[in-house]
């Protein structure tokens, strides 16, 4: 059925508005969850809901009306204080808040699914019941409600009425028969992937801008000093041109080109402004992904964010969610420990996780820690090996870092078991690829028995970077300086060779290198020099040297893309122009070192 | 005799259409008018390493950079010096920018579609037999007729995207 609604000004108006409620709301319930006192953001969860059901029942949206109305009345009960709350209070609430969810996420695809709304209404209603003044008298209720339901439809309704003491009101019988046809169906378990494929949706549904007004009004400003010394360049030239004055052209020129750059490294920043997002809008959806799985694993949890409002480009942004959210997991799953072994170990039984942003220079610092048991390298590498990852010599010559390197491999799992939560060896997979892609960085701090932080460094923006210009003989090439970690000049004789790999010994690590002239067929015009460049730069997890003849220097550069049928070659992330109009192609270290294994491969074999 | 004049008329008839014509090796090219969006001389061009070996590079043509290919090495001529008669001509192939290296831009005719003929089955200069969509055989001119679309055949274009 699709929607017909008369003024499509007003629907958009409604799904914005309705949006960015929810977004809240789910945020707000976590809160109270922990500070159930609190009266404001009680109110405000109230009226968040009451305003969506408002406007849903004005537009005549009637599945989300059934259901806000619905949470709109357990909320009134606990505003009104006739209801405590509790997990299971939030629990159902939560639910209707995601049903709600997907319903408006119907709205705005334009299609209206006759959902089920039966299931998740019906769990909400005992908490309306007049005799339900005590959550946790009726917690065993709904329990074996839950339970016994699905299997035997008809006799549940009786023993619903019948077998709890709180005598509950017919209501509760009523629940109870609709939810024994609702639940046969479909098995609860089966629709949360569906759930979750569709918050990931909604989280990438970025085609328009919101812009703040004074941001606006200041780049008008900057485009308007720019035509002031566009004006001033075209005098400069017809004064030169007309002969006066050939001496003061020079210091003008000078004058004119600093005042250029100025405005249009301003200018640069607020256009990049305009594409800045807070992380907030990723990190605000954790507190509820976290707050589920420890109450699922058993855990209890601390989660602190910090940094929220720490802005980054939204291509970014819609990339860093998945690797986020697989961390975050790993975190709770693998990191902390339960309450029990938590005291045993002589920590508070709450684990902590922090969630953190904040800038660094031309970067974004994302970290993830905890303070659970750490990684356990050996595990690691008796795991790596009993999977068939890796070999026994190999382990040998690893060190501690590269150990736990061995935790992005495709396929590696500590897990005996995979689970609904992890044992698949995908999640890091991910989170590795997801990095890769935006040129970051990641580190991994590690103590064992006290935690482990997991630190991602992204580039503030894809579309303009900072770049180290190199020469290889005699062509120049750009690295993202993102993913440049230190250059140094080396002498030839301190390169070694591995299993016909040439290598660098960097104080106490061992550096594979790559000949960036071999790599990219460049003509060798100059002499056999004793020393060259070495350009160390790491990708996700990895680091390589690579060798260029010269340093040029630094510089911010434009990323061009080559089109369509020069994409995807091997090492080349694009290109950009330089000062003197020469176009430079930009190296790309990942495609480098990715390739660098797949030629090591094949070497091997 | 009015039969003969019907019969001219025929053979002029036809929808007219604009080549540009171009020297290479000596031989002259026609490519339709509206694939040509500019032709400009020659630029420093950068190699970009790990490409097909008629790939010359890229240059920066006002802000865009697009990829620059050697008729020449294409059509496994013999390789030339630039002077200063070599041009890129700028032509939109399968809804991309690309940049072709030739030895001359000379004019741009008019000929009716009549005055096309086939290709002769059997091509010695090595150009490929189906990037040539005909030949137009005038008094004192052969001039082969291309079609670029044509040239980058689909496998071709996977390889470019993919092995390259």
């Amino acid at each position: 059925m699709s929607i017909d609604c008369e003024d499509q000004e007003l629907l958009e108006g409604f799904l914005a508005e309705t949006t960015e409620l929810l977004e809240k709301l789910d945020d707000d319930l976590i809160s109270l969850e922990k500070n159930p006192e609190d009266a404001d953001l009680m109110n405000r969860i109230f009226r968040s809901i009451h305003t969506v059901k408002g406007a849903s029942s004005f537009l005549g949206f009637d599945l989300l009306v059934k259901v806000t109305h619905k949470t709109e009345d357990v909320l009134n009960r606990l505003r009104k204080g006739e209801l405590t709350l509790c997990p299971e209070i939030m629990d159902v609430v939560l639910e209707a808040v995601d049903l709600v969810k997907t319903l408006v996420s119907d709205i705005k695809a334009g299609e209206i699914v006759d959902r089920d709304l039966e299931e998740v209404v019906a769990k909400l209603i005992p908490f309306l019941s007049e005799s339900a003044t005590e959550a946790t008298v009726l917690a065993p209720v709904f329990a074996s409600l839950k339970e016994e339901s699905a299997p035997a439809a008809p006799a549940t309704a009786s023993d619903a009425t019948a077998a709890p003491a709180s005598t509950p009101a017919q209501e509760t019988a009523a629940a109870a028969k609709q939810t024994a046809p609702a639940t046969q169906p479909k098995a609860p378990k089966v629709k949360e992937p569906q759930k979750a494929a569709a918050k990931g949706e909604e989280l990438a549904d970025n085609s328009t801008v919101r812009v703040d007004v004074k941001r606006l009004d200041d780049l008008m400003n900057q485009v308007g000093e720019l035509v002031l010394e566009r004006n001033r360049m075209i005098q400069l030239h017809s004064d030169y041109q007309s002969g006066l004055d050939p001496a003061g052209f020079n210091d003008d020129f000078g004058k004119l080109s600093k005042r250029l750059n100025f405005v249009t490294s301003e200018l640069q920043m607020q256009v990049l402004k305009m594409r800045m997002l807070p992380v907030e809008k990723v990190f605000k959806k954790f507190p509820r992904i976290v707050r589920n799985l420890a109450r699922d694993l058993g855990k209890e949890v601390d989660l602190v964010i910090m940094g929220e409002e720490t802005e980054l480009d939204r291509s970014v942004v819609d990339e860093i969610g998945d690797p986020l959210i697989h961390l975050i997991r790993n975190a709770l799953d693998h990191g902390l420990e339960t309450p029990e072994q938590r005291l045993e170990a002589g920590k508070g039984r709450t684990g902590t996780v922090v969630l953190s942003a904040a800038h660094e220079g031309n970067q974004i610092v994302i970290s993830i820690k905890d303070d659970g048991r750490g990684i356990d390298p050996e595990r690691v590498s008796r795991k790596a090996i009993e999977k068939g990852l890796i070999t026994e010599e190999q382990l040998v010559t690893m060190s501690t870092r590269e150990v736990l390197d061995l935790l992005f491999l495709p396929g590696f799992s500590t897990k005996e078991q995979a689970t609904d939560l992890s044992g698949r060896g995908v999640g890091m997979d991910v989170v590795r690829t997801n990095i890769r892609k935006l040129n970051g960085i990641i580190e991994i701090k590690n103590e064992v028995g006290k935690g482990s932080e997991f630190i991602l460094k992204l580039p503030l923006t894809l579309a303009i970077i900072q770049s180290l210009l190199v020469e290889v003989e005699r062509e120049v090439y750009s690295i993202p300086l993102a993913s440049v970690i230190e250059t140094m000049r080396v002498n030839k004789d301190e390169f070694h060779m591995i299993g016909g790999q040439e290598v660098l010994k960097l104080r106490d690590s061992v550096l594979p290198l790559l000949r960036l002239q071999r790599t990219f067929g460049c003509e060798e015009t100059t002499a056999d020099r004793s020393t060259c460049y070495v350009v160390i730069v790491g990708v996700a997890e990895k680091r390589v040297g690579l060798i260029v003849t010269r340093l040029l220097g630094q510089q911010e550069v434009a990323i061009k893309s080559l089109g369509k049928f020069l994409a995807n070659l091997p090492g080349i992330g694009g290109s950009t122009i330089m000062g003197d109009g020469r176009v430079a192609l930009i190296v790309d270290p990942m495609g480098l070192i990715s390739g660098g294994e797949a030629a090591g491969a094949r070497k091997s074999a | 005799m009015e039969t003969a004049l019907k019969l001219k008329n025929e053979d002029y008839g036809g929808e007219l259409i604009q080549l540009v014509s171009f020297n290479l090796e000596k031989e002259e090219y026609g490519i339709n008018v509206l694939m040509v969006r500019e032709i400009i001389r020659m630029l420093n061009i950068t190699r970009v390493p790990n490409t097909p070996h008629y790939v010359e590079g890229v240059i920066n043509l006002r802000g865009k950079v697009i990829p620059i290919i050697s008729l020449r090495r294409k059509f496994d001529l013999m390789e030339a010096e630039y002077d200063k008669r070599t041009r890129i001509m700028v032509m939109e192939v399968v809804g991309e920018l690309m940049g072709f290296i030739v030895d001359e831009v000379s004019e741009v005719i008019r000929i009716s579609e009549k005055e096309i003929q086939p290709p002769p089955p059997v091509v010695s200069s090595g150009i490929e037999q189906e990037c040539m969509s005909g030949v137009i055989n005038q008094a004192d001119r052969l001039l082969v007729l291309l079609d670029l679309e044509r040239m980058f055949s689909a496998d071709e274009r996977r390889m470019f995207s993919n092995v390259a």
